[in-house]
């Protein structure tokens, strides 16, 4: 495959979240409001870009019993590092997040990639995939969390998008899109869209 | 010579290798980052005890080291700090109390695991705005205050309560 490919794929024709259906549970968590998707998005492919690049430096060392463990501490270290990072520097936003960060660790999209990807092909292949596969991920993210703010607070990142005169001619925020079973109504329009398209051609 | 990579002498290495190599980056980065960390956390915990009082612009707060520690905000609002259990984990706040000691001006809670959409609900403006203006003593004496409990959230409401109570008790005893 090349490298381009490696990169473009993830996004739409094998994407993690919407052909694969991984990492579901966090995105019901984090699209309320885009700033904690984007933020979410950005660690994720940080995570599995790096985990993916480590991981394949060092899979010829590693003993086949234990390779399941030495994974897990790799990720778990990536996401502790990023973890403290936002605490230090983003600490509104990883306050929101709480618990997902840390949750990283179990997305099944960086463990089905080390695994499926990283442990046969070199690093830098493993580097774009594993970014390939995060971006895809985001791209996900932030299509759900878009839809979920805009519909149901009528703002995106904060900033007010819907004009008060809509409001004060009756209409009203969605309260539904606030609550998670509507992320999970989202994905599945999604991938109904995805499908439909792959399909056809 | 090549190393049999599955014999259990190198899977012993290897991991020990990996757990030293592991722990000494995590450390770092703590160390390294701590100082940013706490300083956020005091810059939230300002802003809370802020929020408490009801004062928004830039706020002088003083620490009274006394029997039981208390925020004076601009040398007249008394914030107390609280501490208390919910239903998961530890849940916190700063009540603030008029210079006459009488009335509540305002009152803000965080948890640390309670339920969202339920116990969380204490954050909430509208749960915390109840507070104010609240009769809290009469005659040097605290009186408990009475507030709505949240429906599906006993535990937690009960929580809130028994801090309050507990933690202002103490306070009236000792310096009324």
């Amino acid at each position: 495959m090349s490298h381009k490919k490696l990169l473009i794929e993830p996004l739409r024709k094998a994407n993690p979240v919407t052909v694969l259906v991984l990492g579901i549970c966090s995105c019901l968590a984090v699209t309320a409001q885009l700033k904690p998707a984007l933020v979410m998005g950005a660690s994720v492919t940080v995570v599995t870009a790096l985990s993916n690049f480590i991981i394949s430096l060092l899979r010829k060392g590693i003993p086949n019993r234990i390779r399941i463990i030495v994974q897990l501490v790799v990720v778990a270290t990536l996401v502790i590092l990023i973890d403290q990072f936002l605490k230090a520097f983003a600490y509104d936003v990883s306050k929101r997040l709480s618990v997902y960060v840390g949750l990283i660790i179990t997305n099944c999209i960086i463990m089905g990639r080390l695994e499926a990807f990283a442990l046969s092909h070199g690093p830098w292949e493993s580097f774009l995939d594993g970014l390939g596969n995060g971006l895809g991920y985001s791209l996900i993210l932030v299509i759900v969390a878009f839809f979920r703010e805009l519909l149901g607070s009528g703002t995106l990142l904060g900033y007010q998008i819907i004009p008060q005169s809509f409001y004060e001619a009756g209409y009203q925020n969605n309260g539904l899109m606030i609550l998670p079973p509507m992320a999970l109504i989202i994905i599945g329009v999604i991938i109904w869209i995805n499908n439909n398209k792959t399909e056809s051609k | 010579m090549k190393r049999d990579i599955n014999s259990n002498g190198y899977i012993f290495l290897y991991s020990t290798i990996l757990v030293v190599v592991v722990t000494v980056l995590l450390t770092t980065a703590s160390l390294w980052l701590q100082p940013y960390q706490q300083r956020n956390k005091e810059n939230e915990k300002r802003i809370k005890i802020l929020e408490a009082a009801g004062v928004f612009e830039d706020g002088n707060i003083d620490l009274i080291e006394g029997k039981l520690p208390l925020y004076l905000v601009n040398d007249s609002i008394n914030v107390v700090p609280l501490h208390g259990k919910g239903l998961w984990g530890p849940i916190w706040g700063y009540l603030a109390i008029a210079p006459d000691g009488k009335t509540v001006l305002g009152a803000n809670f965080d948890h640390k695991s309670e339920t969202p959409g339920l116990g969380g609900e204490i954050t909430t403006e509208k749960f915390q705005s109840q507070f104010k203006g609240k009769q809290i003593s009469s005659d040097g004496k605290y009186i408990p205050i009475e507030f709505d409990a949240i429906t599906g959230a006993t535990k937690t409401s009960n929580g809130v309560k028994e801090m309050i109570d507990n933690t202002m008790q103490q306070y009236y005893q000792h310096e009324p």
